[in-house]
């Protein structure tokens, strides 16, 4: 049984992988502080290592064809130890829900609203990305390459608008940092905007059809990639060392243009955009992790939940760390090292699982 | 408090009344599980009862009890 009534196609599938990955633009802080000016190697490498499960999850939700994550583990797994594995799902969706939630409760009150309330502005989000998921997955899909183009807009502007501020000596030298923060600063961006797009282990279900599937969410993949790519670029470019100093190295850097002194202070773009983007993604992952609690508790609908859900989920936002200090040292370390399973084991072994055991079978076999 | 109160009592009133009309009484089960658990919640937040954060149980379990973390 299916909860989710609306249709998508794959162009619109590559719309939300573009707009969900672009949405951690401002998670690429995390990685900053460790990696400093080789920020940008580290995107790079962490793309290359999370495609190959990238295209696990792709292969998984086009071999299980209109079935969710919950569904996929209950035929793979069994119904016990199936449930047990989507309990492990929901709480990786529910936990990183509320940190991306406190992400833009803590981005308003750093640079935005500083005497605003904190839990007014969570509440606030919570209850717009609540309305989006309400209205369902096909609406988000056909306004996604809006989110996608007002992302794209604003990095390549800002970019060329600082370009004459760039000091690309400011890369060098490569390969000075030593071998254990790049491991752990590529284990974040492989785990936090590209392993993430697990989420869409939910969402591909939706699928109309599954023709060009493993194209287009690449191509979304590569765009989500390129755009972190140029953030990070453009930050170190123009701050050189000092960008770990700072909170947000984009805020920073865009608080430097200065063209004729007319165009200044644009950093109101940048909050624009990443209130955008992170919406977009918030209400995918709220989305995700509705459907996945109806699936779990066997509803008919997701609806009456999304109310508790969003309470839930603000108070999580609002306590689950003291400081945004205290979120960067845990993200860097529990954060990403309990999520590691989700993303790098079980969807690859679901994946052979079900080639050895020759799943789903067809309706009349016997089974599901 | 007050506050709090009415926006509990307003999500009763948006879901139940239909849920019932409905007969769907799963779902009506479902919604006061989290419903619960999120009342909970939000008043420990009000009355500044301090909530456990499960982020720093794994904290713990994965970095002081396993030994599992990165070199700072």
């Amino acid at each position: 049984m299916s909860i989710e009534k609306g249709k998508i196609n794959s162009r619109q599938l590559l719309f939300l992988i573009a707009g969900f990955v672009q949405g951690s633009v401002l998670l690429i802080d995390f990685t900053v502080g460790i990696t400093e000016h080789q920020t940008w190697m580290v995107i790079l490498a962490g793309l290359a290592l999370t495609a190959p499960f990238f295209l696990s999850y792709v292969v998984l939700a086009k071999r299980f064809h209109g079935m969710n994550l919950v569904q996929i583990n209950d035929i793979v797994y069994g119904r016990f130890i199936g449930k047990a594995v989507s309990v492990y799902y929901i709480f990786f969706l529910l936990m990183t829900l509320s940190f991306n939630i406190r992400d833009v409760g803590e981005l308003y009150i750093t640079f935005l609203m500083p005497d605003a309330p904190f839990i007014f502005l969570l509440i606030v989000f919570t209850v717009t990305c609540a309305y989006a998921a309400i209205k369902g997955i096909e609406v988000l899909a056909r306004v996604s390459h809006l989110f996608v183009v007002t992302g794209i807009f604003v990095i390549i502007s800002t970019f060329i608008l600082l370009i004459d501020q760039m000091d690309f000596s400011n890369f060098l030298p490569f390969f000075e940092l030593p071998f254990a923060r790049i491991f752990q600063g590529i284990h974040i961006m492989s785990a936090i905007p590209f392993g993430e797009t697990l989420v869409f282990l939910v969402i591909m279900g939706c699928l109309n059809n599954t023709e060009h599937m493993v194209k287009n969410t690449f191509i979304g993949l590569l765009i989500g990639a390129i755009s972190l790519l140029i953030v990070s670029v453009r930050n170190t470019a123009v701050l050189g060392r000092t960008q770990c100093i700072w909170t947000s190295p984009s805020f920073q850097s865009i608080r430097l243009i200065d063209i004729g002194t007319v165009l200044t202070r644009m950093d109101f773009l940048i909050g624009i955009a990443q209130t955008v983007l992170i919406f977009f993604k918030c209400s995918l992952f709220f989305y995700a992790l509705l459907i996945s609690l109806s699936q779990l508790f066997g509803l008919k609908t997701y609806l009456p939940l999304v109310l508790p859900l969003a309470s839930i989920e603000v108070i999580i936002a609002a306590t689950v760390f003291q400081s945004p200090v205290d979120h960067a040292m845990i993200t860097q370390n529990a954060g990403i090292i309990y999520s590691a399973p989700l993303m790098f084991v079980i969807p690859p072994l679901s994946l052979l699982i079900a080639k050895i055991r020759g799943l789903p079978k067809l309706e009349g076999d016997g089974e599901t | 408090m007050i506050f709090l109160l009415l926006i509990y009592a307003l999500i009763i009133i948006i879901n139940v009344p239909q849920l019932i009309k409905r007969r769907e009484w799963r779902e009506l089960t479902a919604f006061f599980i989290l419903y619960t658990i999120a009342f909970t919640l939000g008043l420990m937040y009000v009355l500044d009862i301090p909530i456990p954060s499960p982020m720093k149980a794994l904290q713990h379990l994965i970095v002081d009890v396993l030994g599992i973390k990165y070199p700072q």
